[in-house]
C-alpha cells in the first residue's frame, strides 16, 4: 500500500482547485492537487463570456459597486442564496480580477473615446472616459444592472485557467495528473484524505492529509445533453455523499441553457437571439410568440428552455439519430453581421455541424448547463458535518447561487472561493488542535474496501452493462428531472433511478485488461453518479414549489412560506437507494435583501411570514443611518466583513470611489 | 454533406449513411501481452458525426477497452489531438463527413504513450512550463488587491491574448520534424510561450534572461523552420512569425554576450 | 588539462550562464548558406556564358584571371576565390551536419514522420539532407579540381572535361543537388528570419520558379558544353583561342 502524506489535498485542478492550492501553499502548507486530466484541460476553460467583478471601469458600468452586484446575485438566486456568502463574494471578486491581472491575465482593456455597440438591436455610440484608458474592460451580461463582466476576448475561462495553472507551477505545487479519488478516508467526524486510483497504471494509492478539499466541478454528465465536459460527472459530489456524514445542498437546483447545439451539446451564445435570431420547429414555424407573446425568443433562459421542451413534447421537434431538436435560425441576420458579431457561433457551426449559419439553420435543444447544488459548506468552505473536508467552486454549496446562477458569476466564484477557502484551509491547518495522528488502520480499511470493490467489479458474474446503465440514467434524468418537472414524472424517475442503482450492483465487465480499463472506470463512476442523480431527482420531487431553475408544473409558485430553506441530502449506508433529506431554514430576519419580486419572471409568490417584518426593519435602519456612507449602512443591516479572511476585508478602489 | 444539412427545411431524412471503417493503432503498455497492431471497426455515419462521437460509439458498443482522451469535446481544451490519417488534429472537432470512409487513427508521436490513442501531453507540457518558466515574473509582494489594477495598452492586451490562445494540445510538437528526432526540443508551443511573455509588459525578464531559457539548439536555434507546427495548429497561431521574431531577438542577445 | 575542458566534460558549460556560441553558430549557418546560394547563382550565370558563344565564355574566364586588369591572365586568382569558397563550404557543411539525422533511429523516425505528414516543407528538408550529403563529395571534388587546375577553365577545357573526361554525369547530379539544395535553403532562410515580409505561399512559388529557372539554364549550359566537347573530342586538351586573337595576331599569342 503506497501512502502519500501532505498537509492539504485538493481534489480537482480547475480554477477553484488551483487557486485554493496556491493559497494554501503560500501560507506554507504542503499541497498536492489531484486532477483527472492535466489542469489546463479542466472545464473552467470553457467559460467564454467573462467574470463578474464590479470594477465599474467602462462607462456603462459607471456607478457599479458591491451593493448592486450583491442585489443582482441574490435576485438571480431567487432568494435561495446565503446572503452573507454573496456579500463575501462580491467584495472579493474585484480583488480576484486584479490579482489575475497582476499574474499576467491579458484582460481586455478599456480604450478611451467613442465606440459603437448594439443595445436592444440598435446601434448606439458610447464614449469611454479618458481616465479609464487601459483599465480592465467590462461587457454586458444577462441579469445584471450594470456592465460588470470582465473578459478576455472570447476566451476568458481559458486565459484564467492558464494564468492560474502557470502560477501554480511557479509556486511549485505538485499536481498528480490523471488521478482519480475513489473514496474519502474518514470516520464519523473527521476526514483524513482519499483513496486514489492512477488513471495511467490503474494503481491504487492512499493520500493522507490534514485537510481535504473538493473542487471537482459540476455533475452535467448525469444528463444526456449537457454543455459540460465529459469529466463533469459529479464524482466530487458523490465522494462527499458516500461518506454518509457530509451533505449535499440544493441538488435539485440545475440550470439549463436554451441553445445547446445538437447532437454535441456545445453552447451557442444567447447573443444569437439577442441580435434577432428565431427559434423554429419541424414545420419551420416560429413558435415562441405563441407561448410568450411579449418577450418571444428573448424571455429569460429558464422560460425559453421550458417553452422549447414543451414544444418538443407536443411532437414538434425534429427527429434525428441523436434525439429530437428544434432550429435556431440566424440566417436573417445576414452574413456580415454573423461574420463580425457572432464569429464564435460561426466557427462552432463550421467545426461541429459542417454548416454555414448564414445559410442554414442550427439544430438546438436546451442543454444542462450548471450544477447550483454541491457539497454543503460553511462560508469558510468547510463541511459543517465532516471536519477537515472542504469544498469550493461548482462542486460546493456555500451557497452563493441559490436556485439560479447569474451568467459570469460561476467563473468569478471559482477564483473567489479559491482565495477565501484557501485562507481558511490554511487557518485550519495552522491550528494545533487540527493536527492528526496518522490513521493507518483506517487508511488500510478504506484501501482494502476500495480494492475489494474494484475486484468484485472485475470478478462480477452479473449481467448489466455499465455503459448501458449510464445511458439509461442520462435518459431518465433528461426525461424526468429536466426543465419541466412534476410530481408524477419525478416520482417515476426516482423509482427508475432506484431500480437502476440496484441493477448497477450487478454490473459485469466484458473486458478485464490490465491498466486503467475504461469499462471499469465507467462501472465505478456510474455507481457514484446514480447517487448524485438520485439526490437531484429526490430533492426535486420533495420540493413542492418553483424557485429559480427548479420549476414544478404542479406547484408553479415560489413558496417562501414553506420552502425558504435549503435541501440537504445524506446517503446513509451502502444498501439504501434513496438519500435522506433534511432542510435548513434560511433566516429572513437576517437577510440584507428580504425576498420579493426578482424584477423579471413570475410576480406571484407566497410570502414568508417574516418578510414584511424584516422589510420594515431594513427600511428603519436605512432611515436611521441616512447620510452615512454605503458601507456603514450595509454594516448595520447585515455585517459580513469579519467573516472574510483578514487579507480580503479591504474595500475596493474604483475610478469613482477612491480609497481614503 | 447529407440531405438534411443541405436543406434546412425540416423533416428531411438523410440518404443511406456511409459505413465508416476506422483503422486504429492499438497498444496497451500496461498489458505484457499487448503488441502494437492496427484494429478495424465499422461505424455507421450520422449527420454531424465527429470523431468524438464515433469513438464513443466504438467504445460503448464494440470495444470497451479502447483508450482515448476527450474532455471539452468542443475544441477548446486540447486533450484529443491525435494523428488523423497521419496528421495531428483535434479529434473532437473533426467531422467524419470531411474524411474518406477509411479513417486511420494513431496516437501523437513524441509524447509518452498511455494506451491506444491516449498520450501524456500533460506531463510534457508541465515539463516545458517548468523549464521555460511560463509565468509572468514580477515583484508581486508589493501587490495591494484593493488598489486599482495597473493599466495596459488595449492593443498590447489583445496581442498577448492572440498568443495566449494556445491550448497545449501538442499538435505542433507532433508535427515537428525536429522534435521527432530530438526529444529535448522545446517545440513551437514553448517558443510561442516565450514570445508571449516577452511581449508582456508586466514580465520583468530581459532578452538576456530569455536567452538563458531558449538560447541553444534545444530551443530556438534548434528550430529548422519546417513549419509543420504552423500548418497543423488548431488555433491558427502565427507560429512562424513568432519563432522568427524570437530567433532574431535571441541572436542579438547572443551576440552581445 | 585546462579548467575549461573539465567544466565542459562535467556538462557544466552552460552554468551559470548559457554559452554565446549557439547564437553565433546559428547565424553562421544561415550566413554561409546565403553566401553559397548567392554565389551559385552568379556562378551559374558565368558558366552559362557558353550558351552565348565560346568567345563570351573565354572573355568571362579571362576577366576572372585578371587579364583585363593586368594585361596577363593569372589563373591563380581563381584559385584564391575557390579557396575562399572552400572555406565557407566546409564551414557550412560542418554547421549543417549538426541538424542531420545522426543515427539510423533518427533517420527512420524522421522518414516515417515525413511519410505520415505529407507536408511539403517537411519533405523538402529531407531532400536538403540528401542533396547536402551528396555535395559533401561532389562539390568537394569539383572545388578541388578548380583549386588545383584553374587554368583548365575555358571553353575547350571545360567542354573536354564534360565529354572526353566523361564528367557530364557528375555535373548533372551536382547541378540538380545545387539547385534543389540552394533553392530550398533560400526559401527556408526567408521563412526562418521572416524576411522579406511575404507570405509563405508566395515564397514557395518564388522558390520553385527560381529553381526551375536555374535548372533550365543549367541544363542548357550542360548541353552546350557537351556538344562543344563532342565536336572538340579530336583535339582534346587544346586550349581555346578566341576568334579576335586568332584572326588579327595569329600565331603571336601562342
Amino acid at each position: 500500500m503506497k501512502v502519500i502524506y501532505t498537509d492539504v489535498l485538493v481534489v480537482g485542478g480547475g480554477l477553484a482547485g488551483l487557486r485554493m492550492a496556491i493559497g494554501a501553499k503560500r501560507r506554507g502548507h504542503d499541497t498536492i492537487i489531484l486532477s483527472l486530466v492535466p489542469p489546463k484541460r479542466s472545464h473552467s476553460a470553457a467559460a467564454q463570456g467573462g467574470m463578474q467583478a464590479s470594477l465599474g471601469n467602462v462607462i456603462k458600468g459607471q456607478g457599479d459597486n458591491e451593493d448592486i452586484h450583491f442585489e443582482d446575485t441574490v435576485r438571480g438566486s431567487d432568494w435561495g442564496a446565503d446572503q452573507v456568502v454573496a456579500r463575501m463574494f462580491v467584495n472579493t471578486s474585484p480583488k480576484a480580477a486584479r490579482e489575475l491581472a497582476a499574474w499576467g491575465l491579458p484582460w481586455s482593456r478599456v480604450r478611451k473615446g467613442d465606440r459603437q455597440v448594439i443595445i436592444n438591436s440598435q446601434k448606439v455610440t458610447i464614449t469611454e472616459r479618458d481616465e479609464a484608458q487601459g483599465l480592465i474592460a467590462q461587457r454586458d451580461f444577462g441579469g445584471t444592472k450594470k456592465w460588470r463582466t470582465c473578459y478576455v476576448s472570447d476566451g476568458t475561462g481559458h486565459a484564467m485557467l492558464y494564468t492560474a495553472s502557470d502560477r501554480a507551477i511557479a509556486e511549485g505545487i505538485d499536481v498528480h495528473e490523471r488521478c482519480e479519488a475513489l473514496a474519502l478516508i474518514h470516520d464519523d467526524n473527521r476526514c483524513y484524505g482519499a483513496i486514489v486510483r492512477d488513471l495511467i497504471t490503474g494503481e491504487l494509492r492512499v493520500y493522507l492529509a490534514k485537510a481535504t478539499a473538493l473542487a471537482t466541478g459540476g455533475a452535467g454528465k448525469v444528463y444526456r445533453v449537457t454543455t459540460n465536459a465529459v469529466i463533469c460527472e459529479g464524482i466530487g459530489h458523490a465522494l462527499a455523499l458516500e461518506t454518509g456524514v457530509a451533505a449535499l445542498g440544493n441538488m435539485e437546483a440545475v440550470q439549463f441553457h436554451p441553445t445547446g447545439i445538437v447532437p454535441v451539446g456545445i453552447l451557442v451564445t444567447e447573443g444569437c437571439r439577442g441580435d434577432g435570431g428565431l427559434l423554429r420547429d419541424i414545420d419551420g414555424h416560429r413558435f415562441m410568440p405563441d407561448y410568450e407573446p411579449e418577450k418571444k425568443e428573448l424571455a429569460s433562459r429558464d422560460v425559453v428552455s421550458r417553452r422549447m421542451e414543451e414544444h418538443i413534447r407536443k411532437g414538434k421537434g425534429i427527429k434525428s439519430r441523436f434525439g429530437e431538436h428544434l432550429w435556431l435560425d440566424i440566417t436573417l441576420l445576414g452574413r456580415h453581421h454573423i461574420e463580425h458579431n457572432l464569429r464564435e457561433v460561426k466557427e462552432i457551426c463550421e467545426s461541429f455541424l459542417g454548416i454555414d449559419p448564414a445559410e442554414k439553420w442550427i439544430p438546438v435543444r436546451p442543454a444542462h448547463h450548471y450544477t447550483m447544488g454541491g457539497v454543503r459548506t460553511h462560508h469558510t468552505g468547510e463541511s459543517p458535518h465532516l471536519k477537515g473536508l472542504f469544498a469550493a467552486g461548482e462542486a460546493a454549496c456555500w451557497d452563493m447561487h441559490g436556485f439560479n446562477r447569474l451568467g459570469g458569476n460561476s467563473v468569478a466564484e471559482t477564483v473567489v472561493a479559491g482565495m477565501i477557502v484557501g485562507e481558511f484551509i490554511s487557518d485550519f491547518c495552522d491550528e494545533k488542535e487540527n493536527d492528526i495522528d496518522i490513521p493507518m488502520k483506517l487508511a488500510q480499511e478504506f484501501y482494502d474496501r476500495e480494492k475489494g470493490k474494484l475486484q468484485s467489479l472485475l470478478n462480477s458474474t452479473g449481467n448489466e452493462s455499465a455503459f448501458k446503465i449510464n445511458t439509461e440514467m442520462q435518459e431518465i434524468m433528461t426525461r424526468s428531472v429536466g426543465i419541466f418537472r412534476n410530481g408524477e414524472a419525478l416520482g417515476e424517475g426516482v423509482k427508475q433511478l432506484q431500480a437502476l442503482l440496484e441493477r448497477s450492483r450487478n454490473i459485469a465487465l466484458t473486458s478485464k485488461v490490465p491498466g486503467v480499463n475504461p469499462e471499469l472506470v465507467m462501472a465505478y463512476r456510474v455507481q457514484k453518479m446514480l447517487k448524485v442523480a438520485l439526490a437531484i431527482a429526490y430533492g426535486a420531487l420533495q420540493r413542492t414549489e418553483s424557485r429559480g431553475a427548479h420549476f414544478r408544473e404542479d406547484f408553479p409558485h415560489r413558496n417562501d412560506k414553506e420552502w425558504l430553506k435549503r435541501t440537504l441530502s445524506f446517503w446513509r449506508g451502502d444498501s439504501t437507494t434513496l438519500p435522506e433529506l433534511q432542510y435548513e431554514e434560511l433566516d429572513v430576519m437576517k437577510m440584507e435583501l428580504p425576498p420579493g419580486w426578482r424584477g423579471y419572471g413570475a410576480k406571484d409568490y407566497i410570502d414568508h411570514p417574516d418578510t414584511a417584518k424584516r422589510q420594515a426593519e431594513v427600511e428603519e435602519i436605512r432611515k436611521q443611518t441616512e447620510g452615512q456612507d454605503r458601507f456603514a449602512v450595509q454594516d448595520k443591516i447585515m455585517p459580513f466583513r469579519d467573516k472574510l479572511p483578514a487579507s480580503l476585508r479591504e474595500r475596493n478602489e474604483r475610478i469613482d470611489e477612491p480609497l481614503n | 454533406m447529407s440531405d438534411v444539412q443541405k436543406n434546412t427545411a425540416p423533416g428531411g431524412q438523410s440518404r443511406k449513411n456511409r459505413l465508416l471503417t476506422f483503422h486504429i493503432l492499438r497498444y496497451n503498455p500496461q498489458d505484457p501481452d499487448s503488441k502494437p497492431h492496427m484494429q478495424s471497426y465499422q461505424v455507421e455515419e450520422a449527420e454531424g458525426m465527429t470523431l468524438f462521437l464515433a469513438l464513443t460509439e466504438i467504445r460503448e458498443h464494440q470495444d470497451p477497452t479502447l483508450q482515448y482522451d476527450f474532455v471539452c469535446r468542443a475544441g477548446i481544451c486540447g486533450s484529443c489531438s491525435m494523428l488523423i490519417n497521419g496528421r495531428p488534429g483535434l479529434a473532437c472537432r473533426t467531422l467524419t463527413h470531411n474524411l474518406d470512409p477509411d479513417i486511420t487513427l494513431a496516437p501523437l508521436p513524441v509524447f509518452e504513450l498511455i494506451g491506444d490513442l491516449s498520450v501524456n501531453t500533460g506531463k510534457w507540457m508541465r515539463g516545458m512550463s517548468e523549464r521555460l518558466e511560463t509565468w509572468v515574473h514580477t515583484k508581486e509582494q508589493e501587490l495591494d488587491l484593493s488598489k486599482m489594477e495597473e493599466r495596459m495598452d488595449p492593443d498590447l492586451a489583445e496581442s498577448i491574448y492572440e498568443l495566449d490562445r494556445c491550448v497545449e494540445c501538442g499538435s505542433c510538437v507532433a508535427a515537428c520534424g525536429t522534435a521527432q528526432m530530438r526529444n529535448d526540443f522545446v517545440g513551437a508551443v514553448g517558443m510561442n510561450k516565450i514570445a508571449r511573455f516577452k511581449l508582456d509588459s508586466r514580465d520583468t525578464r530581459s532578452d538576456d534572461d530569455f536567452y538563458e531559457l531558449v538560447g541553444d539548439d534545444t530551443g530556438v536555434f534548434g528550430c529548422m523552420s519546417l513549419l509543420g507546427c504552423q500548418d497543423v495548429c488548431p488555433k491558427e497561431l502565427p507560429l512562424q512569425t513568432q519563432i522568427a521574431f524570437l530567433r532574431r531577438k535571441m541572436i542579438s542577445a547572443g551576440l552581445k554576450r | 588539462m585546462s579548467n575549461d575542458t573539465l567544466i565542459i566534460q562535467a556538462g557544466l558549460s552552460d552554468k551559470p550562464r548559457k554559452s554565446k556560441w549557439p547564437a553565433r553558430l546559428d547565424l553562421a549557418q544561415s550566413a554561409s548558406g546565403l553566401f553559397l546560394a548567392l554565389f551559385m547563382w552568379l556562378h551559374m550565370f558565368f558558366v552559362a556564358s557558353i550558351c552565348l558563344g565560346e568567345d563570351v565564355m573565354w572573355t568571362v574566364t579571362k576577366f576572372f584571371e585578371g587579364y583585363y586588369f593586368f594585361g596577363t591572365a593569372y589563373p591563380r586568382l581563381v584559385s584564391v576565390v575557390v579557396g575562399v569558397v572552400i572555406v565557407i563550404f566546409v564551414t557550412h557543411a560542418l554547421l549543417a551536419v549538426r541538424k542531420f539525422p545522426i543515427s539510423y533511429k533518427q533517420y527512420k523516425t524522421y522518414h516515417a514522420h515525413m511519410k505520415s505528414m505529407r507536408h511539403e516543407d517537411t519533405t523538402l528538408w529531407m531532400w536538403q539532407v540528401y542533396t547536402g550529403f551528396a555535395m559533401f563529395f561532389l562539390a568537394s571534388a569539383h572545388l578541388y579540381q578548380m583549386f588545383v587546375w584553374p587554368q583548365e577553365i575555358g571553353p575547350y577545357g571545360s567542354a573536354d572535361r564534360m565529354w572526353s573526361d566523361m564528367l557530364w554525369p557528375f555535373y548533372l547530379v551536382l547541378l540538380l543537388c545545387v539547385e534543389f539544395h540552394g533553392g530550398i535553403g533560400l526559401y527556408r532562410l526567408a521563412v526562418k528570419w521572416c524576411w522579406p515580409n511575404a507570405t509563405r505561399d508566395f515564397l514557395k512559388k518564388l522558390k520553385w520558379a527560381t529553381t526551375g529557372f536555374f535548372l533550365i539554364i543549367g541544363f542548357a549550359t550542360l548541353f552546350a558544353y557537351m556538344k562543344l566537347g563532342y565536336e572538340h573530342r579530336a583535339n582534346y586538351g587544346e586550349p581555346y583561342v578566341p576568334t579576335s586573337i586568332s584572326q588579327s595576331i595569329e600565331g603571336t599569342y601562342k
